[in-house]
Formats: C-alpha cells, sequence, structure tokens
C-alpha cells in the first residue's frame, strides 16, 4: 500500500535517488547478494518512471521486463541459481530488443 | 492457534491489504514483544509504532528492504545505554540486539495468530531513520517490523534439516534419531 496522494514525476524521481543511495550505503554491510538485488530493483522502480514524468512515453518493453522482474527477484530469498540465471535472461531480453532497436531507428 | 504450528506455518509477509490494524490487536502485538525473554532482565528494547501513513511513506523511502507497503510498523530499538548500565559491556554489545530479536520474533507470531502479517527488515538507513523519527542517540533501530493484514501466500523457503544442524553432546557426533 503506497501513499494514496498523487506524485509528480520529481517526487517520483526523488524516491528512487534516495533509494539509491540508502542502498549504496547497506550495501557495504549486507550480504554480497544484495548488491545486485538493490540493482534490479531499483530498475524496475526505475521503469515505473513514465506513470509520474509526462515527459516520457510508456514503454510496452519496459513494462514487461518490470512485469518480469517484479515477479522474479524474490528468487534470491530461496534460489540463488534461479535468481542469476534470471539475471541471465534479462540481459538477454535486453540484447535482443537492442538489437531490434538498432536494427529499426 | 497452537505454537509449533504458529512457528511452522509463519510467512515473512512482502505484500499488504490496505486495512488498518486495530489498536487492540496493536497492542497484542506490543505486549508479545513486552514478555520476550531478556538478559539480566535489562529490557534494552523500546517500540516505535508507526501508523501515520506519511511517516511510513518516508520510513519506505529510506527502508530499501521495506516491500509491498503496510499500514502499520514497529520499530524497535535498543537502548545501548540502558543495555551498558546493567549489563555491562556484554549488554550493550550483545544483549541489547539479542534481546531486541527475541522481542521482534515474539511480535511476529503474536501478529501470526491475530491473523496478521508480518516481516522483520534490517535493511535501512539507520542515520535517515534517526532523523525522520527523532531518535535519540542513545538508541539503536534494530528492526523494522511491518504489520498488516496479508495480501499473498508465500511458499515456505528450504530449511536446513535437523540432522544438519544437531550435534548430540559433543559437536561433529550425529543423533541417530535424526537421521
Amino acid at each position: 500500500m503506497e501513499s494514496k496522494q498523487k506524485t509528480s514525476g520529481g517526487e517520483y524521481l526523488f524516491e528512487i535517488a534516495t533509494f539509491l543511495a540508502t542502498s549504496a550505503r547497506g550495501c557495504i554491510d549486507e550480504p554480497r547478494l544484495y548488491g545486485p538485488f538493490r540493482l534490479i530493483d531499483a530498475l524496475s522502480r526505475l521503469l515505473d518512471l513514465p506513470k509520474y514524468a509526462s515527459c516520457l512515453s510508456e514503454d510496452p518493453f519496459f513494462d514487461q521486463i518490470k512485469k518480469e522482474i517484479d515477479e522474479k527477484k524474490v528468487l534470491i530469498m530461496s534460489d540463488v541459481e534461479g535468481f542469476k540465471d534470471f539475471l541471465d535472461h534479462l540481459v538477454q531480453e535486453f540484447a535482443r530488443e537492442l538489437k531490434r532497436r538498432s536494427l529499426e531507428f | 492457534m497452537e505454537v509449533f504450528d504458529a512457528i511452522k506455518s509463519r510467512r515473512s509477509i512482502r505484500k499488504y491489504k490496505a486495512d488498518s490494524v486495530p489498536e487492540e490487536l496493536i497492542e497484542k502485538i506490543l505486549e508479545a514483544g513486552r514478555w520476550a525473554p531478556s538478559g539480566s532482565n535489562i529490557q534494552p528494547w523500546e517500540f516505535i509504532v508507526i501508523k501515520d501513513q506519511k511517516i511510513l511513506d518516508m520510513i519506505r523511502k529510506v527502508s530499501p528492504g521495506f516491500f509491498g507497503g503496510a499500514p502499520l510498523t514497529i520499530l524497535v530499538c535498543s537502548d545501548r545505554e540502558r543495555a551498558q548500565k546493567l549489563g555491562g559491556p556484554l549488554g550493550r554489545s550483545y544483549l541489547a540486539i539479542a534481546d531486541c530479536a527475541m522481542a521482534v520474533q515474539n511480535m511476529l507470531l503474536a501478529a501470526y495468530a491475530l491473523g496478521l502479517g508480518g516481516c522483520p527488515i534490517k535493511s535501512f538507513s539507520q542515520v535517515a531513520l534517526k532523523e525522520i523519527l527523532e531518535i535519540p542517540n542513545n538508541l539503536e533501530p534494530e528492526l523494522l517490523v511491518t504489520i498488516g493484514y496479508p495480501d499473498q501466500k508465500p511458499s515456505p523457503l528450504p530449511k536446513r534439516p535437523l540432522s544438519e544442524i544437531t550435534h548430540l553432546n559433543k559437536y561433529g557426533v550425529e543423533w541417530e534419531k535424526l537421521k
């Protein structure tokens, strides 16, 4: 349950920035695997930015990636190999999309 | 609910319904924490109950391990000065933390027995929490406990078998019964 207040793009960016700063400090003391976890969680949060920033248009690829991250990120709690496989899969998805965008534009 | 059933079926909840937690249930959860064991009976804990959504939102933003939102969060702090005064260096460096952890487990089990879910969180910025909640220097934020009505049913995580973690009489001697 998030705050019911309407959030602006600037406020949401501030939230992501706060998450990144607190995560950076936390990663010094936390288990090593929390680093990749925070990064992928940050990516999921970043991909929500178009919802709050009117200058950004929604992107079906990003929507799909965010959905996958939110479903699979918890693997880190129980299945580290599965989490690694998921990250490999994610990178592969980005590479495929990169190729598609490079050839299209 | 039987204690053993609660211990085995409780899960950490990271997705909550929006329904608020009635105050009488909050009080029961706090009571469960208050009755936790405490080395030398120091009782180093202080509980900060956070229901205000604006403050909860600020806490969420400075706590990378805070997931799913929650209508209620209890911050369990240790009073290190009290622990030092009543328990010496061991009280300050160890008992203060161990006691708070036991209080949190009591709270989590109580919440579960009351039909609620909870999750202990250590991934937060101590500096930021102290600033936001105006916590004095003698207190250390130890664990956040999110509490609310669960909106998920997590599967149990794998646990190491008893035979792997138990030794009979001496370290390294297996207990036949557990094989």
